[in-house]
Parts: C-alpha cells; sequence; structure tokens
C-alpha cells in the first residue's frame, strides 16, 4: 500500500502553474531567519534523557528492596512503595506532548531520526547532526537496559494516543500477529527511499505532525484525527501497527537488561493486568490443547529455517523488480518522466527548460538512481523477507507459561497494569 | 444522571463528527481533483487572448478571473482546514465524554478472544501471514510480468491485430478485376491497400448509414506505406471547381500548409499552420464538414516563436499518418501530437525544435504501434519510433547522414518489413522492431526532398543532382542508376515494369525497372512538387500551377487528359472509394463522379 502510495503522491501535479502573464506584483525578498536551534536541540536531548529516566524510576522503583521485608521507608519519601504508580508515566507524557508534540512541533523526533542516520550511512556527503543521532541512538541505549521506556510517555506520538485512550477493545491476536511485520515493512521502504536520496517517507506520512503543527496537508490531519479517535478505543493503534521505530526498540528490548515486571510478588493469574495492557503486550498462561508429535512440530520449524534465506532471497528479487516503478519517488526520476509524459506545461517542465538543463544530463543522472534503487530495493526486499520469515518461525514455536508474563518486545512501559495488579495494591 | 449527560453528549458529538468528517472527505477530494485554471471558460478566454493579443481588456478580464480563481480555491482551503479543526475539536469531547462516561469502568476485563489457545492464534496468524505474503508476491510477480517487454509486446500485437496495418491476410482486400491495369500492377497496389478499421466501420455505420463507409484508406503521405499506390477505383478523369461538376465539396482550410490529406473511413486529416498557431483538421468526407481541429499548443519544449521557415515549407508541411484509432501530427517546430478520431488530444510532446533552414518537412508513417518519424536536421539525423498511442520513445536511432526532407516508406528489405529511408548521402533499411540498420547504401547528395519508393523487393530513390537508383532489398545491392530525369520534391512510384518520376523542371518520365532507361518522357513545362499516385490503372499527378495530369499506367504510358483545375497544389492527392480528397494552397475539395 505504501508502495503505491507513495508513487501516487510523487505524480500529484501542481494544479496552479504560473500565471501566463506579468501583474507587476513585486514578490518580497526572501528572508531566512538565524537559526537559533542549536540550544533547543540541547535542551530536547536533555529533556529525553529526563524524561527516560523518570519513567524509568517509576516502571523500576527497586523490586529488590520491595520484596526485602526489612524495607520500610518512608511512605511519602521518593522510594515509597506508591511511587511504583502510572502518575509519573502520565506527567511525563503530558510534558512530552506539550513539549515535544506541540513547543518543538514533534520535530526532531526519533522515529524519523532512522532516516537521517541511514542517509548519513549511505551518503558520505551528508552531515549527521549530532542532535538527530543521539535522538536516535539514546531511546536504543535506554532500551537495551530498561526496555521501551522511550515509548512509555517520552514518545509524544505514543503518549498523545495514550491520553486519549479509553477502551481497549481488542482485535484477534491471529491478525494482530500476522500484522506486526508491518511496522519492519514500513522500516524497511523507509530506508529504501532514505538510502537513494528519495524521500523521508516516515516524517512524509507522520500523522500527528499536523495535529502538533496546527495545520499541514489535510490528508494527513484527517489520518491523525482518524488515528487518534481510533486510539480512544484501541490501545496506542500506530505503535502497535506502523511505528517502525517501535519495532527497532521492541528488538533490542527483547535483550534489556531489565524488564517490566508487573508485580515484584508472585503472580495470581487474575487476568486484570493481561486485560488492561494497550499494546496486549502481557502474554497470558499456555497449555498446549492441541498436543502434536514432536516430530511433526520439529519437521515445521525446521522447514521455516530452511524457507528464511528463499524468503530473504524472494523478497529481495520482487521489490527489485520493482525499483523502476518506485524510483518515482525520487525527484529526477519523476521530473524525467514528466518531461516524457507531460502533455500539460506543468511548471517543474517550465522550470528545468528555463534553467537550460539538458534532458541527456539529466537522463544520465535517472539511470544511476535507478541502480540505487535496484540495489536497495534488493537490501529492503530482503529485510521484509527476513521478517516474515522470522516471524513465521516465531509463531511455530511453542512456549509454556505458568502465569501471565511480559513480553519484552511489546511492553511500552505505560505501567497502566501496576494499579490493576491487586498483589501491588496489596502491598500498598 | 451525570453519567447520562456524558453519555447523551458523546453521542450527538460522535453523530456530528461523523457526518462532519464525511462532508470533510467529499470536500476534500473534490479540492483535490479540482483544477480551477483549467475551466473551459478559462481556455476559451486564453484562446481568445491568442488570437487578439492587444485586447487590454481581455487581459484585464483573464486576469480577474485567474485571481478569483485562486482564491476560490484557497478560501475553500481554508475552511477545510477550519473543518478539520472542528472535528478535532468534536473529538477531542467525543474522547472526554467517553472517559468520564467509564470513568467507574475503565480499563476493566474485556471478552477474551483467544482464551487460552495460543497456539491456535499463532496457527492463524501464520496462515494470514502466508497468505498475505503469497498475495504480495503474486501481485508483484504479476506485476513484473505485465512489465515484461515481450508480454507488453504481446499485448500490443493482440490490440493491433485488428488494425490490419501489416498484416499479410487481414490487411487484404478481396480481389477484384483489374480495369484497365495489368494484373501484376493491380496486385502491387492491393498488397499495398488496408482496411479501414472494423471496430470503426461498425461503429460509423450505425451512426451514419446513409453513407457508405470507404474501405480503402490512404493513411499517409502518398496513400498506405507511403507506397504511392491506391486500389481504389471509379476515380473520375475530368471535373471542374468552377461549376461543381464532379466535385463533391470544396471548403477553404482556416490555416495554409503544404502537407497533404490522408483518409480513414469518413475522416480527412491534414494540417495547417501560421505564427499564431498549429492545427490538426478533421473534415468528413462525404459533408466537408469540418469535424473538429486540434491545436499543437501548451506543449512543454515548444518554442515560444516559430522558427523560421522558407516560405516554400512553412510551418506545415508535413502530413499526418493514422491508424484509424489515433491520427499523429508534427509541425516545423518539432511539436508532434497523437489524437483520437474524436479530436481528443491523447498526447504532444516536442521533440527539439529542427534547426532546417527550410522547414522540417518529413511526414510521419505508423507501422503497428511505432509512429516513424525522420528527423534529418542539421547538427544530427535521427530515426525514431514513438509509440501512437502515449508518444513515448520506443527506439531512436542516429544516422550518419546530413539534412534532408524525404519521408519514410514502408517496404520489403533482408526478407522483411522494413522502414526504408532516403537522406544524404544514403539509402538505408531499418528493422522497423528495433531500429536495427539492415543495410544502407550511399548513393545521393544535395538536397534530398524527395521520398523512395518500393515495388515488390525492389526499392528506388531518385533526387535531383544525385541520381535515379533501383537498389534489391534484400542486400541493398544497386540494380541499375540513371540520371536522365531526376525529382526535386515529388517522389517517384513504381509499379513492376515502371518507374515513374516528375521533376521540378517539367518532365514526366517512365524508367524501365529492368534496367534503367527511359521508357517515355513528356515535357509538360510546369514544376511539379506534387507525386504521382497510380490508381485505377492510371497516374494522377498534379502541377504546381494547378493542373491535373492523367497517365496511363502502361508501358505506353500516354497522356489520357489533362486540365486546369484553378488553383495551386503542392500536395499529393488521397485516394478512397470512387473519390480523390485534394489540397490546395487554398481549400480542400472531393472529387467524386456527380
Amino acid at each position: 500500500m505504501l508502495a503505491c502510495l507513495i508513487p501516487a503522491v510523487a505524480g500529484a501535479v501542481a494544479r496552479f502553474p504560473k500565471p501566463d502573464f506579468t501583474s507587476g506584483y513585486q514578490y518580497p525578498e526572501i528572508v531566512h531567519g538565524v537559526p537559533f536551534e542549536t540550544l533547543w536541540s540541547w535542551v530536547d536531548v536533555v529533556l529525553l534523557v529526563v524524561m527516560m529516566g523518570v519513567v524509568v524510576w517509576a516502571v523500576y522503583y527497586n523490586p529488590n528492596l520491595a520484596s526485602n521485608p526489612n524495607f520500610n521507608p518512608n511512605p511519602n519519601g521518593w522510594l515509597s512503595k506508591e511511587k511504583r504508580s502510572r502518575v509519573a508515566v502520565v506527567a511525563v507524557s503530558v510534558v512530552s506532548v506539550l513539549y515535544f508534540g506541540f513547543f518543538r512541533s514533534g520535530c526532531v523526533c526519533s522515529v524519523g531520526a532512522i532516516q537521517n542516520v541511514v542517509l548519513a550511512l549511505t551518503d558520505s556527503s551528508y552531515h549527521l547532526p549530532w542532535v538527530v543521532l543521539l535522538v536516535f541512538l539514546l531511546p536504543l541505549v535506554a532500551a537495551l537496559f530498561f526496555g521501551r521506556v522511550f515509548c512509555g510517555g517520552v514518545c509524544p506520538f505514543g503518549a498523545l494516543q495514550d491520553l486519549v485512550n479509553v477502551r481497549n477493545l481488542r482485535i484477534s491476536r491471529a491478525v494482530s500477529g500476522a500484522l506486526s511485520v508491518i511496522p519492519w515493512i514500513y522500516l524497511a521502504f523507509a530506508i529504501l527511499y532514505a538510502a537513494t536520496r528519495s524521500q523521508f517517507i516516515i516524517c512524509r506520512f507522520d500523522p500527528f505532525i499536523g495535529i502538533f503543527r496546527l495545520g499541514g496537508d489535510v490528508g494527513m490531519i484527517v489520518f491523525g484525527a482518524v488515528l487518534l479517535l481510533l486510539s480512544v478505543f484501541v490501545g496506542r493503534p500506530f505503535c502497535q501497527f506502523l511505528c517502525p521505530y517501535g519495532a527497532l526498540l521492541g528488538l533490542f528490548s527483547r535483550v534489556a537488561r531489565r524488564k517490566v515486571e508487573v508485580t515484584p510478588h508472585p503472580c495470581i493469574n487474575c487476568t486484570l493486568c493481561h486485560d488492561v495492557c494497550p499494546m496486549d503486550a502481557i502474554r497470558p498462561p499456555e497449555a498446549n490443547k492441541n498436543p502434536e508429535h514432536r516430530q511433526r512440530g520439529m519437521k515445521r520449524v525446521l522447514l521455516y529455517m530452511v524457507m528464511l534465506p528463499l524468503f530473504m532471497v524472494a523478497g529481495a528479487l520482487l521489490l527489485a523488480s520493482q525499483s523502476q516503478t518506485l524510483s518515482i519517488a525520487h525527484k529526477d526520476v519523476r521530473l524525467y518522466t514528466l518531461l516524457q509524459h507531460a502533455d500539460e506545461p506543468l511548471a517543474e517542465v517550465e522550470a528545468f527548460h528555463e534553467m537550460g538543463r539538458s534532458e541527456e544530463e539529466l537522463k544520465v543522472k535517472v539511470e544511476e538512481v535507478q541502480r540505487q534503487y535496484w540495489i536497495w530495493s534488493l537490501v529492503a526486499g530482503g529485510l521484509i523477507g527476513c521478517v516474515v520469515g522470522i516471524k513465521l518461525l516465531s509463531l511455530t514455536l511453542k512456549r509454556t507459561r505458568k502465569t501471565y508474563e511480559v513480553d519484552a518486545s511489546a511492553c511500552v512501559a505505560c505501567a497502566k497494569c501496576f494499579n490493576y495488579c491487586p498483589q501491588n495494591k496489596k502491598i500498598n | 444522571m451525570n453519567k447520562k449527560i456524558y453519555r447523551n453528549v458523546a453521542i450527538v458529538t460522535a453523530a456530528f463528527a461523523i457526518a462532519l468528517a464525511v462532508m470533510l472527505g467529499v470536500s476534500w477530494w473534490q479540492s483535490r481533483r479540482a483544477t480551477p485554471l483549467q475551466t473551459e471558460v478559462m481556455t476559451t478566454l486564453k484562446e481568445l487572448n491568442e488570437s487578439n493579443p492587444d485586447n487590454e481588456k481581455l487581459g484585464e478580464q483573464i486576469r480577474e478571473l485567474d485571481l478569483l480563481s485562486r482564491r476560490a480555491y484557497f478560501t475553500q482551503e481554508r475552511h477545510l482546514t477550519a473543518g478539520v479543526w472542528i472535528l478535532c475539536g468534536m473529538l477531542v469531547v467525543l474522547a472526554v465524554c467517553l472517559r468520564m462516561y467509564y470513568k467507574d469502568s475503565m480499563h476493566l476485563p474485556d471478552r477474551e478472544l483467544n482464551p487460552v489457545d495460543e497456539w491456535m492464534s499463532k496457527t492463524l496468524s501464520r496462515k494470514y501471514l502466508g497468505w498475505g505474503a503469497g498475495i504480495a508476491a503474486s501481485v508483484a510477480l504479476v506485476a513484473v510480468l505485465a512489465m515484461s517487454p515481450s508480454v507488453r509486446g504481446w499485448v500490443k500485437s493482440l490490440v493491433t491485430w485488428g488494425d490490419g496495418q501489416m498484416s499479410e491476410d487481414g490487411g487484404l482486400l478481396a480481389a477484384d478485376d483489374g480495369g484497365g491495369a495489368s494484373d501484376t500492377l493491380l496486385a502491387d497496389v492491393k498488397a499495398d491497400t488496408l482496411r479501414v478499421d472494423s471496430t470503426l466501420l461498425a461503429k460509423d455505420e450505425a451512426v451514419q448509414d446513409s453513407f457508405p463507409i470507404p474501405k480503402i484508406t490512404s493513411n499517409a503521405f502518398r496513400g498506405n506505406n507511403s507506397s504511392g499506390k491506391s486500389s481504389a477505383r471509379g476515380i473520375p478523369t475530368s471535373w471542374n471547381l468552377k461549376n461543381g461538376t464532379n466535385v463533391a465539396w470544396q471548403k477553404t482550410v482556416p490555416k495554409h500548409g503544404y502537407s497533404s490529406p490522408v483518409v480513414n473511413g469518413r475522416n480527412i486529416f491534414l494540417t495547417g499552420a501560421d505564427q499564431q498557431a498549429r492545427e490538426l483538421y478533421c473534415y468528413d468526407l462525404y459533408t466537408g464538414e469540418l469535424r473538429w481541429t486540434v491545436k499543437a499548443d501548451r506543449i512543454p519544449g515548444s518554442p515560444p516563436t516559430m522558427p523560421k521557415v522558407n516560405a516554400d515549407t512553412g510551418l506545415a508541411a508535413s502530413t499526418v499518418a493514422t491508424n484509424g484509432k489515433v491520427v499523429c501530427a508534427i509541425f516545423a517546430t518539432g511539436d508532434v501530437m497523437g489524437v483520437d478520431m474524436d479530436g481528443k488530444r491523447l498526447w504532444a510532446k516536442n521533440l527539439g525544435v529542427p534547426d532546417n533552414h527550410y522547414g522540417y518537412a518529413s511526414s510521419l508513417l505508423m507501422y503497428g504501434n511505432e509512429l516513424i518519424v525522420q528527423y534529418d536536421n542539421n547538427g544530427g539525423a535521427k530515426l525514431m519510433a514513438l509509440s501512437v498511442t502515449t508518444g513515448d520513445v520506443l527506439w531512436s536511432k542516429s544516422r550518419k547522414d546530413k539534412i534532408a526532407w524525404s519521408s519514410p516508406i514502408v517496404a520489403q528489405a533482408a526478407g522483411q518489413q522494413a522502414i526504408v529511408v532516403m537522406g544524404n548521402p544514403a539509402i538505408t533499411a531499418y528493422s522497423p522492431s528495433n531500429g536495427q540498420e539492415l543495410w544502407r547504401v550511399e548513393c545521393m547528395s544535395g538536397e534530398v526532398g524527395a521520398s523512395p519508393c518500393a515495388n515488390g523487393n525492389i526499392i528506388y530513390g531518385a533526387s535531383e543532382y544525385a541520381t535515379v537508383v533501383a537498389i534489391d532489398g534484400k542486400d541493398g545491392t544497386v540494380l541499375w542508376e540513371a540520371s536522365d530525369c531526376m525529382p526535386e520534391c515529388s517522389s517517384p512510384v513504381a509499379t513492376k515494369d515502371l518507374l515513374y518520376v516528375a521533376t521540378s523542371y517539367g518532365a514526366v518520365c517512365a524508367y524501365s525497372t529492368e534496367d534503367g532507361s527511359v521508357v517515355k518522357q513528356h515535357e509538360l513545362t510546369t514544376p511539379f512538387y506534387s507525386s504521382p499516385v497510380v490508381v485505377d490503372g492510371k497516374v494522377y499527378l498534379f502541377s504546381n500551377s494547378g493542373k491535373c495530369y492523367i497517365f496511363s499506367a502502361g508501358k505506353d504510358f500516354n497522356l489520357i487528359n489533362s486540365f486546369d483545375t484553378g488553383e495551386h497544389t503542392f500536395a499529393t492527392p488521397a485516394f478512397t472509394d470512387g473519390m480523390m480528397v485534394v489540397r490546395t494552397d487554398k481549400s480542400l475539395y472531393v472529387v467524386k463522379k456527380s
């Protein structure tokens, strides 16, 4: 869908060509404001670290101390058990929406920074600002230690969805399991378009940026509004089914040093935490109801392991076969196509001719761009094939759980489950 | 009580939000599709302004309309944005009301969809994912196949099969008796005649049952394949423009041009141009009604001022080509366009302004879905094949030749149907599928204005101050050369036995195709730019002064009739069933038995 959408948007024509006559109107001289970004950028980084720290503190207060019967802190102190609640996370969410969202207009964000990093890795002429690198890396580093604390309330997108959420209407886990590959596909296309210097599609199709900036493309504002409306009834739809950075954070969280626990005390299987989790990240006890012969299960696992490289090759070849179509997202390819096919006097074509550029020179550029597209389509297609293969493999593995367990890759550390756990209330 | 209020407010807000969202969606969709500056009124005003550039009031009116259109569009955009914010506000109210309504029961356990059986969920997930990946892969595969050249070519061949272009069986007319022409000549003529598209016939017959649709077409300069031959019958050998004898109708052509008419079905196509506009005209064969005019304007890359051209060439010297579905025209500006039978412009592009001191004059030719363009100008010569339906360049070949004004033909060469092009200094055969050069014979010189012709496997070329040459199409071997009678602009035409040549100094010769000897020569003391056409056992030829000469197309090559039409004629006539379409320097008329 994304692949279709981008060329369609890219192919949109300007409906307001330059006037055919001169009106005598004097265009004002363009004045570029002096950037005052440096200070605010560092404030962004500091606040990012501080806010992630608050979420870490709110989520991981110190289970060792809590489980220690001799531990009896001041009930109103910072280390008290009462602090293990969602209040701090909500406060961070509000600050994040106000500061990172409305005040900083949602930019720079860690989600979009993926593209800057990819571009910097593939194009030595692109200078990657340190702030952008830090905004990209810090949540990942935090995820290695504490899981997705960035998603908990620091990310303005997640925070906005979390604040409007009222109900948790769930879709079938079978469907959501299959849909979980979408963020990875989005990530693959984001890499493809960034590496080829075509577009930053994550920024272009950011559903919330129009809301934070109080303006923008009507289509994207409507998309954002629909997502927000959906967020009222479904927990964090963007985070669950779209966010490419969330996919990366989930990967890092799998190996996190410390993982979120609903309670430091024994689980009593009351299901409350499971039902309240907006990300459906708490896995219920699993008893194998469909006993299957072990040999058959092993065969399936082996089959998917063998199929994994085949999926990668197939994905790479299939996407590479579409590389020319995808390349229309690049401005030079688009311009060249317009030059070849435009029946109407488009502003772009007029500007091209007025600049005295030659079609031959443009054609050479287009051929180079299409070569790059072919290479990066192989990479992106391989990634998609790999993700689908691994997902199929993971869906083939059986795990036995006796109590409710938190899936570290899906948990966004929103702390909603804490208040619902009777064991925590008992502690309190 | 409070809960009821929240619930009711939520319901009302939701209802309003849905209604507003639908309205905004429709409005947004409309605004996305809107082209406020391309209204009919605006286009008409701009056309008027082009023809009356000094009319300041008109210019002012266009400015005001332009401003109003822009203002209206952006006002609508602002309203749309405001609507979106109202919608967002409603959603906030809805969220708050819902939150308050569910305050006491927030996040209570929902119904568990997959109570415990996670394995079943995983199995279903695998199934969904497998299907999704399979469908995506299938779509990609279909797209790959659809874009592959071989499949596209196969589809194109299916689409163009009905056109009869170059098909061996579908393209031939039923055999008929010669009626004065030799059997061989008749066979040649029939082989070069194409059917009118059957769907077009059916469509037009349903609409116009009072007139039969002619089955004989003349789809390019000098007829189909630019052969100079037609299988039309019953063409009058005399007519009178003054009293209307054997003249169906005569109409003044809006703009001047030396291009020849072409005929397909009931449509006559020709071009005209001046400093203000380049136009393609479609006339009704039976009534002379101007069915439509399409301007070659607003084409990216088209020069703002017309290139300097000689008055003897003009801006519309190139003849159009058609296949009964699309008609393509080219002008001295390098603007080329494709137009359907209803006058809808399908595509248009500029091939680069020709650097041509007399003016670009080569005519177009169609081969299947290829529009063949001979683009021999100063600074580079090339042969191009554009897609008839889209204008895309299918292939383009640089030529080692100099500037020329000749036009391509389709002929048998190297054992296949080939595009044969005459230039300076060579006659060259190209494969129509990819533009590969099949053979090249360097035999010409000077300014080559005439076009080659062919009969069977033998290809003939002739140009003033150069030579008359016969070439074996199989391998490009020169069979003979002669220099008795050489044309300047008029192109020769060949039958099995004779090669007919009309010169600009008044001599009209018939060469023997055996050895190049002159069989018969007429000294007519009037220049010929128009080309002779062999039809119904006769050779029809117009002099520049407008005198029509009709010869017998046999070895005797006798002058059957000659008379003055009264109007200067430079174009070559087009023939169809019982009718001849003639363009003079001012008008267009159809000759038909009264």
